[in-house]
């Protein structure tokens, strides 16, 4: 009589079902910058958008305004150059630049990694400036309390519906450039019911960095949020 | 557009979760990956190509992807839609959500191994 291997069947397949989240790395360093924010009580803000929407004007506005109310620091993130660190600092807020070398989004390691420059007892809002683009940075958590797009003028009123994952993950549209409104085929109620198509609970502000227009409705909602963070 | 640090997390995830011994067994990957995710699978597959260029120890493991498409259930009243135009509204009772049940994710469903 043969005796019968009791070793598994050799050629054969095992397989594992798994079900990890490839972005657990990212998510778990997320978490991190979360509890980090929560400690201190500053409010993190992911603010994204294509390349040229007015990120960066926008962050120079909004530190003019409230710089003498709270504390604004500001990191930016783009493939290469100081360039808007520069401009940022100008403002005399502290802003650092993340140089992603080439890199087309910002990761939650990136952000954990240079946290430790900024003094977050004494900040009460700080932006995390994206790189621009509208595909890759919708998908990295970046522990941020509230993610804002801006959706300049000049786009094309099309787009919600074309990168939709960025307009369901946003709390807020920032319609920029607004001031072009009169030179440009551009419907803010069009890009509005398309962006709301896909996340109904986004809030929009029409907005010019150069006009003033929505800038203080947009410092209130601001100003706001700290105020809930605080507690 | 960022498929090259999606496979180099792919078995940097994959080096976390298992001992280096079952890695060298390991047969074939399986990605279930939605339509929200920003993932092309044709892209992938070239990124995953590439990367046994630079990394040959993982040469002999296939990849397989699924794409998912995109559901919501509605908070209201629990009817699954499948959403199409990128109109996150239930084909129930009409009422927009952003309940995404599915179409969102981005995971190693599936590892094989020789025995």
């Amino acid at each position: 009589m043969v005796d019968k291997s009791t070793k598994a069947a050799r050629g054969t397949v095992q397989c594992e079902n798994t079900n990890i989240n490839l972005l657990k790395a990212n998510d778990f360093v997320a978490d991190i910058i979360k509890k980090e924010m929560a400690k201190t009580g500053t409010l993190l803000i992911n603010v994204t958008s294509s390349a040229g929407s007015g990120k960066t004007t926008l962050m120079q506005k909004t530190a003019e305004k409230l710089k003498d109310k709270i504390k604004i620091a500001v990191m930016v993130g783009d493939l290469e150059t100081e360039r808007d660190a520069d401009r940022i600092r100008e403002t005399g807020i502290q802003a650092l630049q993340i140089v992603t070398g080439g890199i087309c989004h910002l990761e939650a390691q990136m952000i954990h990694q240079v946290l430790d420059q900024f003094d977050l007892e004494n900040i009460d809002l700080l932006f995390i400036e994206n790189v621009g683009n509208l595909v890759c940075p919708s998908s990295f958590d970046l522990g941020e309390d509230y993610r804002v797009t801006l959706m300049a003028t000049t786009e094309g009123d099309d787009k919600p519906k074309k990168y939709p994952k960025m307009f369901l993950t946003s709390d807020m549209m920032l319609v920029s450039k607004a001031d072009l409104l009169p030179y440009v085929p551009f419907s803010v109620e069009a890009v509005t019911k398309d962006a709301q198509e896909v996340n109904h609970e986004l809030e929009v502000i029409q907005i010019s960095s150069l006009s003033d227009e929505g800038v203080d409705e947009w410092c209130d909602w601001l100003l706001e949020k700290i105020k809930q963070k605080k507690g | 557009m960022h498929e090259t640090s999606i496979v180099n997390s792919i078995f940097r995830t994959l080096e976390q979760e298992f001992e280096v011994e079952k890695l060298n067994n390991m047969k074939a990957i399986h990605l279930k990956v939605g339509i929200l995710s920003n993932i092309e699978p044709r892209l992938l597959y070239n990124a995953y190509e590439a990367f046994h260029m630079t990394n040959p120890i993982y040469q002999k493991v296939k990849l397989e992807i699924e794409m998912t498409e995109l559901k919501i259930k509605c908070e209201i009243c629990e009817h699954i839609t499948n959403v199409k135009n990128y109109r996150f509204i239930c084909d129930n009772c009409k009422k927009p959500s952003k309940n995404v049940i599915q179409g969102e994710e981005m995971l190693i469903h599936k590892v094989e191994f020789d025995d």
